[in-house]
Parts: C-alpha cells; sequence; structure tokens
C-alpha cells in the first residue's frame, strides 16, 4: 500500500511526533496498515478544516471585542447567525459525512480467507488461528501474527469482563464483551512488529495488557502457523520441574501432559516477541522474574508466586521456557 | 382577565405613577424584614431562602471540585514518568472513578443547581424559589450523598471501575465501592430532580406579571431547557442504577451474560443518560453567556429567538447521541451512522449560539469588563473541544481514539471551555448580586492567565499523547513509546492551571469586610437581578414589578425606583407570611399569592433519614435501612402537613396595584400540582427505561424468554391489575365528591391497592419464578417491584388526604392534596396497566 | 405601553396555552424519525443480518419515512413560518411584552426548530444510502 498525498506531510510531521519503541510502535502516525492510513487521512483533513475554523472563529472574535468595538451593520450580524450558523455547516458536515460514512463497511470488509479469534483474559489474550477450511483451531496467546496485504477477521470475546482490541498501527479498536463476539477486519499493508493494548477499562492491571502484532510475508506465515500447529520440542531438566510443579494445571503445553486452560498456552512461548502479555522481553530473567512473583510485575495476576524454587531449579524452568520455540 | 382575580391588570401608567407615602413604605419594609429574616445564631442553619441555600450550595459543589481536582492533579504526578510508583494500581484506579464521578455528580451539575437557585429568583423579581424547603432538602441530601461517596476515598474504599461502571467490572471486581457509587449517587441523582422540579415550576409559573415567555431572560429559557433535559435524562440512569444494585445485593443477573444478562444494557442506558449529561453542564454556561454578552455589547442579544431554538434544539438533538460512546462495540454500521449523523447535526444549534453572541458584539458597542475574559477564554477553549467532537463524531476516526487520551483532551475541552470558565466568569459577573462585593479584577487576570495558559498546556498535548497510542485510565505506563515528555508536559500544566484555579477560589473566600459597598449596578446591565438591594435585604425583592421588555433597567427607566419605593405587586407581609406571586404559563398574567414555607429543621431529618434508607443498605443492613426509609416518609408527611396548601384566613388578598388574588387554587393552577406532574414525568421516563430493557433483552438475545421457562398467572395478573386500577377509579372519585363519601372511598382504596400489590406479588411468586435463575424472571421481578415501590407510595398518599379530609385540613374548597394525589395515581395507573401487559401478555408473545 | 393596545391584543391573541409545547412540534418528529431508523434497524441487524441486497426493504421503508418525516416538518415550518408572519411587519426581535409579539416569537422559535429538525432528519437519512450494511 503506498502512501498517497498525506504521506509526504505524515512522514513530516511523524520526524517531529512520531514514535519508535523496541516493543514495536504503537502510534496512528505511523500507520502499517490500509484502515489506519485512511483513517489517518481522514484526521489530517479534518484537523486542517479545524485549524481554519478554528482561527476564523477566534479571529473574528477579536476583532469585534478589541478591533472594531463600534456598531457594526445589523445586516451583517444576521448574516454572519445564518450563514456561519446554518449554511456552513450544513454544507461541510454534510460531505464529512458522505467522506466518511462508506468508510464503516470499506473497514468492516470481509476477510480473505484467516479468521482468527481473540478471547480476551485478566489480563492476557488467547489467540486461536483458524485458516480456511480448518476444523480446530492453532492455538497461541499473548502474540498476534497476520499476513500483510490481506485482509483476516478478528473475531472478538472476552472472559469475564470487557476489554477493547486495539493495534493503533493497523486499525480502529473494537470491544470484546464476555458472552458476546464482536468481528473486526485488519488488513496490515507493511511487514513488521506494532504494539497493540487493552483500551477498554478492565481492572487492576488494565495498563499491563499489550499485544504485539507481528506483519509477516504470506508464505512466511503460512510456515509459522504450520510450525505453531506442532507440538513442543524442547526438553530438559525444566520439564520435569514444571510438570512436578503442577503448571500444566493451568498452562497447556502441547506434546506433554501439561493441557491446562485456565492461562495461556505455552507450546511456543520461546518463539514469541514478549512476555506477560507485551509488558516484559522474552528472555531468561524476565521469565524467571514473572515466575518467582508476577503479583509485583502484574497486580492481580492470578498465577501464584513460585518464589520457593531453588535457583538451579528457576534456571531450567526458565531454559526449557525459552526453549519452546 | 380570569374570573377569579379581582381588580385591574396590567396596572396603568397613572397608578404606577401614584407616589407610595414614605410612612406607609416604612411600615411595609419593617414587616417584609421581620417576616423574610434569616433564623439568628445556630438556628441559621435551619433557613430555607435561595439567597442563603444557594450560597451553601455553590460553596459545598466548590469544595467538592476541589477535592476532585486534587485527586487529579495526584494522577498527574503519578503520570509524570513511566513506570512511577507514586501510587499503585488501585489507588489510582480509585482515584480516576472518583475524579470522574466527583466532577460529574457532584460539580457539575450540583453547581447550575445552585447557581440557578441562587439567581433565579431574582432574575425573574420573585421572592424565592416556589419551594424552598424543597431546595434546603435537595442541598442537605447532596451533602450528606457527597460526602459519603468522596469520604469512602479515605477508607480505601472508593468506587474504582471508572465513572461509567461498566458491568461486568463492576458487578464482579468493584467491591463495595460500586454500592458505595450506586446508591451514594442515585441519592444525588433523586436530589438533582428534585431540583430540576423546583426550577421548571419556578420559571414557568414564577415569572413577574407581564414577563410573557418571548421577554423573559435567556438563563430562564436554558433554566427551562436543562430542567427539563435532567427530568429525561437522570431517570435511565436510576434505572439501570436499581438494576445493578438489584444484581450486587440480590444476584439477579441484569448483567450477567451466562444467564442471560447483557453488559451492553447497562451501557445504553448510561449514556442515554451520559449524553444529555454533557448539554446538561454545557447549557446553564451558554446561559451566563447569553447574560454578561448583552451587558459587554451594551445592546439587547441579536437573535433572542435564535438562541431560544438552539436551546430546544440543543435540548432534543442531545438524546440522539449516546451512541456515539459506544462505536467501538460491534454495533452494525448503519447503526453507528444513524448516531454520527446526530452527533453532526448538534454542531448546528451550537453553533448558532455562539453566533448569536459574535452577531451581538458586534452590533453592540463593546467594553471588555473582566467576565468577558473569562468568556473569550472560553470560546477559545470551547471551539478547540467543539472541533475535536466533531472529528469524534466520524466513526471511523473515533474507532481510532476512542478511550485514548485524544478522548481525555477532548472532554476536558469541552468542560472547560463549555462550563468551567463561563461559570467562573459569571461568579465575576454575578459576585456584587449574592455577596454584595466584587471581586479582584487584579487577581482574577492572574487567575485566568495562569489557569488559561496551564490548561493549554495541560490538554493540547494530550491529543497528541492519544493518538500516539495511550489509552486513558492506565496507571503507568513503559518508556520506550514516545509518551514520556507530553506526559511530563501535562503534568507540568497541570499544577500552572491549578494555581490559577487557587487564585480564583482565594479571591472568592477571602473576608473582604473591609471592601466599601459596591455600586448596585456596577456593569450597568439590564436585567432584573440588578434591582438587588445593596447592602443586602432579605425579601429578594422589594415588590414584584410588572415587567413588559426583555432588558427592563435599560427600557423601563422608572421601573428601579418604583421597586425600590414598594409600588409594585406584594410590597406588605400584613399576615406575617412569606409570600410570592404566582403567573400563568405563556403570559405571565398573575393568578395567585403564594404562601412559601419558611425556616425548618424538618427538611434537614428527611434529608438525613433519606440518606440513611440509601446508604445503610450499601453495607447490606436492610433493617435500619428500612426504618430510616419510613422516618423519611414521615418527616416529608410532617413536613407536607404542617407547611404547604394551608388554609387560608381569607379566599383572596390584595396583591398591590389594586388587584385582588386568591390565595389558595388547586388543580392546574397551583404550583404543587406542575411540581407533581413533572416528577412524574421523570418516574415514567424511568419506568419506560425498564421496559425499553425488557424489549432490548428481547432483541438482544435468542433465549428471552429462555425455552420453556414460566409465566406470570394470568389470572392473578389481572386481578391485581384490576385491583389497582378500581383503587385509582375510587381515588378519582374522592377527589370530586372531596367530602364524607370520599373518606370512605379512600379507605376502600387504599385496602384495593394493598390486595392488589399483594396479588401481583403471588403472580410471580406462584409460578414459582426465580429472579436469580435468568435474567427473563429478573426483569418481571423489577416490574412488579418498581409497581409495589409505587404502590406504597400511593397508598401513603391515600391516607394522607384520608387524614386530610378528618381533621379538616382538606375540604371542597381546599382541595390541593386531592388533586396531586389523584395525578400521582394517573402516572400509577398507567404504570400498572403497562406492567400487566409486559409481564402477563408480552413474554408470551416474544418466545 | 397604552392599556387599549393591551385588551385588544388579549382578543387578539388570547394566551395559547399549547404553543409552548407546540414549537417542540418539529424536533419531536425528529425524535420519532430518528427512533425508528434506529429501533428498525436494530431489529433488522438482530433477525435478519445479511449481505447488502437484502437490507432493500429496509431501506426502501425508511427512506419513505425519511419523505414522510420532511413532508411533517416542512408542513410544520409553513404553518409556524405564517405565525411568525414575518412579512406583514418584518419584526424578528419581537422584544415587546404584548400578545402580538409573543404570538410571532412563538412562530418564529417554532420555524427555526423546524429548520434544524430538517436538517437534523436529513443527515439522519445518510447512512441509509452511505452505509446500509449491518457488518
Amino acid at each position: 500500500m503506498r502512501r498517497n498525498i498525506f504521506g509526504w506531510w505524515a512522514a513530516r510531521v511523524g520526524l517531529l511526533i512520531g514514535p519508535a519503541g523496541c516493543a514495536g510502535n504503537q502510534s496512528m502516525f505511523s500507520p502499517a496498515g490500509v484502515d489506519a492510513l485512511a483513517t489517518l487521512n481522514l484526521f489530517w483533513v479534518m484537523l486542517a478544516g479545524a485549524v481554519v475554523i478554528w482561527f476564523a472563529l477566534n479571529g473574528l472574535f477579536l476583532y469585534v471585542t478589541r478591533i472594531h468595538v463600534g456598531k457594526m451593520s445589523r445586516r451583517l450580524a444576521e448574516a454572519v447567525i445564518i450563514g456561519g450558523g446554518i449554511l456552513f455547516p450544513l454544507v461541510v458536515l454534510s460531505a464529512l459525512l458522505i467522506y466518511s460514512l462508506p468508510m464503516m463497511g470499506e473497514q468492516r470488509a470481509p476477510d480473505d480467507g484467516l479468521r482468527v479469534r481473540v478471547t480476551a483474559e485478566r489480563w492476557w489474550w488467547r489467540v486461536e488461528y483458524w485458516p480456511d477450511g480448518a476444523t480446530a483451531p492453532i492455538i497461541a496467546a499473548n502474540e498476534l501474527r497476520l499476513p500483510v496485504d490481506q485482509r483476516t477477521e478478528i473475531e472478538l470475546t472476552a472472559g469475564e469482563v470487557i476489554h477493547s482490541f486495539w493495534i493503533p498501527a493497523l486499525g480502529g479498536k473494537t470491544d470484546m464483551f464476555p458472552g458476546r463476539i464482536t468481528r473486526m477486519t485488519l488488513a496490515p499493508s507493511e511487514t513488521g512488529t506494532f504494539r497493540g493494548q487493552c483500551a477498554e477499562f478492565c481492572g487492576l492491571s488494565h495498563a499491563l495488557m499489550a499485544i504485539p502484532a507481528v506483519i509477516m510475508e504470506p508464505a512466511a506465515f503460512d510456515g509459522w502457523l504450520r510450525e505453531q500447529a506442532l507440538p513442543a520440542t524442547s526438553s530438559g531438566a525444566g520439564r520435569a520441574v514444571f510438570l512436578r510443579e503442577g503448571c500444566g494445571a493451568c498452562h497447556a503445553v502441547r506434546g506433554t501432559p501439561a493441557a491446562g486452560r485456565v492461562g495461556p498456552d505455552l507450546t511456543h512461548l520461546g518463539g514469541r516477541t514478549a512476555l506477560a502479555a507485551g509488558i516484559l522481553p522474552m528472555t531468561a530473567d524476565a521469565l524467571r522474574a514473572w515466575i518467582t512473583n508476577p503479583e509485583a510485575i502484574k497486580p492481580g495476576a492470578e498465577m501464584p508466586a513460585y518464589d520457593h524454587l531453588d535457583e538451579s531449579d528457576l534456571a531450567a524452568l526458565a531454559a526449557y521456557l525459552m526453549g519452546l520455540k | 382577565m380570569t374570573d377569579r382575580d379581582q381588580g385591574t391588570y396590567p396596572p396603568t401608567e397613572k397608578m404606577l405613577a401614584q407616589p407610595v407615602p414614605d410612612d406607609v413604605a416604612k411600615g411595609q419594609e419593617e414587616r417584609l424584614r421581620k417576616v423574610w429574616a434569616q433564623p439568628p445564631g445556630w438556628r441559621y442553619w435551619s433557613a430555607v431562602n435561595n439567597t442563603e441555600v444557594g450560597v451553601w450550595y455553590c460553596l459545598t459543589a466548590t469544595f467538592f471540585m476541589l477535592l476532585a481536582g486534587i485527586l487529579a492533579l495526584l494522577m498527574r504526578v503519578q503520570l509524570a514518568v513511566p513506570e512511577n510508583d507514586f501510587l499503585d494500581a488501585d489507588r489510582y484506579n480509585q482515584f480516576f472513578t472518583m475524579h470522574g464521578s466527583a466532577m460529574m455528580f457532584l460539580f457539575a451539575v450540583p453547581i447550575f443547581e445552585a447557581i440557578s437557585i441562587l439567581i433565579l429568583p431574582s432574575l425573574l423579581g420573585a421572592r424565592d424559589m416556589p419551594f424552598p424547603r424543597l431546595s434546603a432538602y435537595g442541598f442537605w441530601c447532596f451533602v450528606i450523598g457527597g460526602i459519603f461517596v468522596m469520604g469512602s476515598i479515605l477508607f480505601d474504599a472508593a468506587p474504582n471501575a471508572g465513572w461509567f461502571m461498566y458491568p461486568p467490572l463492576s458487578t464482579e471486581h468493584g467491591g463495595i465501592g460500586t454500592d458505595i457509587w450506586l446508591l451514594g449517587l442515585s441519592f444525588i441523582e433523586v436530589a438533582s430532580i428534585a431540583a430540576a422540579v423546583e426550577l421548571i415550576v419556578g420559571v414557568l409559573k414564577c415569572r413577574p406579571p407581564g414577563m410573557r415567555v418571548n421577554i423573559m431572560p435567556l438563563y430562564a429559557w436554558y433554566v427551562l431547557v436543562v430542567g427539563g433535559m435532567i427530568v429525561f435524562a437522570f431517570p435511565p440512569l436510576i434505572a439501570g442504577d436499581f438494576l445493578l444494585e438489584m444484581q450486587r445485593s440480590f444476584d439477579w443477573p441484569f448483567f450477567d451474560p451466562e444467564r442471560g444478562g447483557d453488559p451492553m444494557l447497562w451501557q445504553h442506558l448510561f449514556w442515554i443518560f451520559g449524553h444529555p449529561e454533557v448539554y446538561i453542564i454545557f447549557l446553564p454556561s451558554i446561559a451566563v453567556t447569553a447574560m454578561i454578552i448583552p451587558t459587554a455589547a451594551r445592546r439587547p442579544i441579536v437573535g433572542y429567538s435564535w438562541i431560544v431554538l438552539s436551546a430546544v434544539g440543543t435540548g432534543f438533538l442531545s438524546f440522539g447521541l449516546w451512541v456515539h460512546h459506544m462505536f467501538a462495540t460491534g454495533l452494525p454500521s448503519i447503526s453507528l451512522g444513524f448516531f454520527s449523523a446526530a452527533s453532526e447535526a448538534v454542531v448546528l444549534p451550537t453553533g448558532i449560539q455562539i453566533f448569536a453572541f459574535v452577531a451581538t458584539l458586534m452590533v453592540g458597542r463593546v467594553r471588555m469588563i473582566h467576565p468577558m475574559l473569562w468568556i473569550a477564554g472560553a470560546l477559545a477553549i470551547f471551539v478547540a473541544g467543539g472541533l475535536t467532537g466533531v472529528m469524534v463524531a466520524i466513526v471511523p476516526f473515533d474507532w481510532q481514539v476512542h478511550d485514548t487520551y485524544f478522548i481525555v483532551a477532548h472532554l476536558h475541552y469541552t468542560v472547560f471551555g463549555g462550563m468551567l470558565f463561563p461559570v467562573i466568569g459569571g461568579i465575576y459577573y454575578f459576585y456584587p448580586v449574592i455577596a454584595k462585593k466584587q471581586l479582584s479584577e487584579r487577581l482574577g487576570r492572574w487567575a485566568f492567565w495562569l489557569a488559561f495558559t496551564g490548561f493549554n498546556v495541560t490538554f493540547l498535548p494530550m491529543h497528541l499523547t492519544g493518538m500516539r497510542g495511550m489509552p486513558r485510565r492506565v496507571f503507568t505506563y513503559p518508556g520506550d513509546l514516545g509518551w514520556n515528555w507530553l506526559n511530563m508536559i501535562s503534568t507540568i500544566g497541570a499544577f500552572v492551571m491549578a494555581t490559577g484555579l487557587l487564585i480564583f477560589v482565594y479571591d472568592l473566600l477571602r473576608p473582604k469586610g473591609k471592601q466599601p459597598d459596591p455600586p448596585r449596578n456596577p456593569w450597568d446591565a439590564g436585567t432584573l437581578e440588578w434591582t438587588h438591594n445593596v447592602p443586602a435585604e432579605s425579601w429578594g425583592i422589594r415588590s414584584i414589578p410588572y415587567v413588559n421588555t426583555r432588558y427592563p433597567l435599560w427600557q423601563q427607566p422608572k421601573m428601579q425606583q418604583r421597586i425600590d419605593a414598594g409600588r409594585y405587586y406584594l410590597p406588605d407581609a400584613q399576615e406575617g407570611k412569606r409570600e410570592t406571586l404566582v403567573t400563568s404559563v405563556i403570559d405571565a398574567h398573575p393568578l395567585h399569592v403564594q404562601r412559601v414555607t419558611g425556616p425548618a429543621w424538618i427538611t434537614i431529618w428527611a434529608a438525613v433519614f433519606t440518606g440513611g434508607a440509601f446508604i445503610f443498605p450499601t453495607f447490606h443492613w436492610y433493617p435500619p435501612a428500612i426504618v430510616s426509609a419510613v422516618l423519611a416518609v414521615a418527616c416529608v408527611i410532617y413536613w407536607n402537613w404542617t407547611s404547604t396548601a394551608e388554609i387560608p384566613e381569607a379566599e383572596t388578598k390584595d396583591a398591590g396595584l389594586g388587584l385582588r388574588l386568591p390565595l389558595y387554587v388547586s388543580g392546574p393552577d397551583a404550583v404543587g400540582w406542575w411540581a407533581v406532574w413533572i416528577t412524574m414525568l421523570a418516574d415514567a421516563t424511568a419506568f419506560s427505561s425498564l421496559v425499553f430493557s425488557v424489549f432490548f433483552y428481547w432483541t438482544a438475545s435468542t433465549q428471552f424468554p429462555p425455552q420453556g421457562a414460566g409465566f406470570a398467572n394470568p389470572v392473578l395478573m389481572a386481578i391485581g391489575t384490576g385491583l389497582v386500577v378500581a383503587s385509582w377509579a375510587l381515588t378519582a372519585w374522592a377527589r370530586r365528591d372531596a367530602g364524607r363519601g370520599a373518606m370512605a372511598a379512600l379507605a376502600v382504596a387504599m385496602l384495593a391497592a394493598c390486595a392488589g400489590g399483594g396479588v401481583l406479588i403471588l403472580a410471580l411468586w406462584l409460578p414459582d419464578m426465580d429472579p436469580t435463575a435468568h435474567v427473563y424472571p429478573a426483569m418481571m421481578w423489577a416490574l412488579v417491584v418498581w409497581v409495589i415501590v409505587h404502590l406504597i407510595a400511593g397508598v401513603v398518599l391515600q391516607g394522607y388526604c384520608l387524614a386530610g379530609l378528618a381533621f379538616g385540613k382538606i375540604t371542597r374548597r381546599y382541595d390541593a392534596p386531592l388533586w396531586n394525589s389523584l395525578l400521582f395515581w394517573h402516572f400509577l395507573c398507567l404504570t400498572v396497566l403497562v406492567t400487566g401487559a409486559m409481564v402477563a401478555i408480552a413474554p408470551r408473545l416474544m418466545t | 405601553m397604552s392599556h387599549d393596545k393591551q385588551t385588544s391584543d388579549a382578543r387578539q391573541f388570547a394566551e395559547e396555552s399549547a404553543s409552548l409545547t407546540r414549537i417542540t412540534a418539529a424536533p419531536l418528529a425528529w425524535a420519532a424519525h430518528f427512533a425508528l431508523c434506529y429501533g428498525a434497524a436494530a431489529v433488522w441487524c438482530v433477525k435478519w443480518p445479511g449481505p447488502i441486497g437484502q437490507m432493500l426493504p429496509l431501506r426502501v421503508g425508511l427512506g419513505v419515512a425519511t419523505v414522510v418525516a420532511l413532508a411533517i416538518i416542512g408542513w410544520l415550518g409553513w404553518r409556524s413560518w405564517q405565525q411568525w408572519d414575518l412579512l406583514d411587519d418584518y419584526d424578528y426581535e419581537h422584544e415587546m411584552g404584548v400578545g402580538e409579539d409573543r404570538h410571532e416569537f412563538l412562530g418564529h422559535a417554532a420555524f427555526l426548530l423546524s429548520i434544524v429538525s430538517f436538517v437534523g432528519v436529513f443527515f439522519t437519512s445518510l447512512p441509509l444510502i452511505f452505509a446500509a450494511t449491518c457488518r
């Protein structure tokens, strides 16, 4: 997707206001999706109009209260009411509505074959991939991967409370309700990693519920998805610790006895870009910190603290989990 | 000329020109002063005058505003740097919930009512509001409820689910804070509706003779519109509160998706209230501006009709916008489109108001009095907020910025520009009327420039923060997303703004004892409030003028002198009673002399017990709650029995200028009847919200009612409904008869109502409809519970009338309570019939 | 203001007790149209969600409703224009406390409200053309 006439401005202004973070960008000013770009262009149009109107109105006010304080013609004053209050907004707002109303349909256009179901939990994300014709989902968590240049349907729901799914670089947000399915579609136009975050207040750790979105070339995506469908390959001492400590009661690692559904599926944990719903880097140290005391990192998190594990167990566990590519 | 009043109306110029002898005037003044005097010493707090209650109300609301402001500053400190640990997550969540709730419910709406109670009577040349004790009762409810809700923060128990209280978060994880929010704020909402009823009646019925609707001050038009909006907007929230609290307390699953409930219903009910609410707080500020602009331009407003159109038009359109707070909920595009379109349509009336002001300034010879500085600042801020409002009403853009700091910026631009700045400008403007002193212009300039600069430094960058991806309501954020310096700037700005506002509050409260009395009309304005007395007199206005221009002080040059001389109406208080004049709705034709209530403690007791009835259930202490409710009702009965609809010593009295007016009227001529009518409109709106809920569940789910669900017993429903209708018919007959037969009829009617209520309960009880099992039985029970509560009130009213007849308080001639009770019963009868249909018939058709 | 003028007013412009509610007729027409559009679309999309072509009955139905609403508002506007009676005296201020001014003022306000309501209905009809989908 090529940037249009606003791209130049977007790039210029982007120098000033554009973002960059190691977790991927979360800004509307660097769109990487068809919908985000269309919305950004809409914004520039509206902003230009708004700036002109603001200066005109306040300038007029300043003029009549400070510069020309004397009496002006009554006819002119009435023309201002009719022109400014009725005719001008009628024309401008009709145009704006006609420009923007069809965009809803475009941004909710049907998918090109892939469907992803995201379920928001407190405070992480279940992610299930349903390629065309699939009968069972490919399960992942806390990371969304999409192929570039095609539209994917995101089916949204939630476990306990309302959340909202939002990846600013790709498009707008849609709320996620328990007991109800909402839908949106996204059409990424650039590859890369982009950060998303829960946008509807969902309680204690609402601030700590992010999701990286990795946009891949279609071929690479297909390969990745095939690997995701496979069971885990990691082994080593940590695997025993994992099973001994009962992690499998909540977490699933396909290919092992661990089949819990309460917490995130960890089958390919080590291959993900971030840990604990986008708030920690995927490193052994971060894993150890998380396992030792999740509450300190994410207040209210349901996972208990495993602070009784000794140094060697912890190291083994972290190594095992990092190995779940 | 109606058939009841006798004498000359309107007064001739000759009558008005006749001087009042000095000794007569002196005697009148003394009697008026005595009647309207404030109680001395500690009894001062039993005062009910609008001049006292209004000031307390304003100061209390300002106090809550400062507390909510402090919460905001603490939040800004937390957000100044990334990964900060100044506040923990839970405390931060409590703070932002309370900041929003307090600013909305404890400041923005109450300050409108406070200012209106304070100045409306003087704008209309009235002595007081029509129901002074009701204002006092509302105020004390507000104080008790406000302290209860606000105080919870000291116990770390404050609501923490955001000021929209979305379930399931608020039902499943809210803790006691949710109950505090629901019950405490419902309590305050009831008080708000009471104040709105009083303000509407004040505008419609308490204008001075001759002030037809086309010449009443624009402020009064806005009060009328905003009062009407409160009457229709608050009840859906009260209905929602009722449902949510039933789920919290008794596990009735209205919002639980597992049992057929739907969290979306709360969002609809909340925002059907929540969007008009935005205009409820915005329009009064426009009203204040509409009073200041002509004074600054030194000429009458240009486009009076345009502004009236805007007020009424905004009032209507604001009810068609609520879904624009729900654009991201996944509703169909076509539905979103309707609300997007309506949200843009409301730009027209809003713009017209602003352009009418500009037009007035164009045609006039402007002088920049100090309040105009705040108005200019407000315009700059509000227009920016309005323009971002146009943007967020566009659906795809809202999908991006919804629930981000862009919205935080937008809403603060609208509330500062559309509410706070004009209100402060208004306080500078009206201060001489209220306090008989003036505020410092020098401090005012400091306050303005600090607040204005600080405001923009705080909130302008937030647009950018939001578009760079920062969601609202986050207690912390990572340092690598490009939000750090934006947040730091906002925090610095917040403190600059707070300094400015503190200077204003200091100026407001600092002792001004040594300051000389200000001129009576310092701004050279044209409306009636500037006929006030300096130094203060408690009588409100010396005599109630005959008004036939929009700016009487400009256009009726002898008015001030004649008011002061006691030339006009009600210049005396011979019988030692507080009185004000009631006039007709459209043309302000004098109708009768209304005796208004004086100082009393009973209003405070009534407020305390009403508070108990709402506050005890928070802690699930139901017996004391029931006792409180009974005592509250007892207090209200006592207060009505002892001070309203008293049988006067004479049929008519000399109202001045050769006009004799009745002292007692009933039915549609009486202000009390109007108050009941408007209150019942609000009540019917709340009930309609429950009916809407039934249809909402039906459209939102295929499981309403669920397969195989039981139905209410149709025979019992019919009998119960029939008994209540019979009770209504008997009450209607009693009103007609108003004699010995009426007493018997009322006694039977009470029995029929009680029996009817019992049978309605049985109709659901016998088929074993368990309200905790599914939302369908819960909803049916909710309708019946609603009816039962109203039946209790209806029986109390019947009993009151029965006692009134028995003890001679009510007679064939003096029958106002019968009219008012019957009006209540008309609505109750309708409610029962609809409930009968909704419970017994509708579910059978829905399956 | 002379006494004679007042009494002649009283004859000509007897108090219109219903006229305060009458100025709300046009906004009420807007509200009814809006509620109908919202309600019909909500029920339609729940009960018969589907591709765009299937919405034709809904769009046509609401289109007819729009025309009816616009006609009603237009008629109300015409009536209030006559009540305003601008052309008899070119009075658009109505600032005196006499019956005629009050009468014309209410007409004027109702006329302006019809204009705003007309625009409101027009805006509400735009999604029927440009966003007619349940998706």
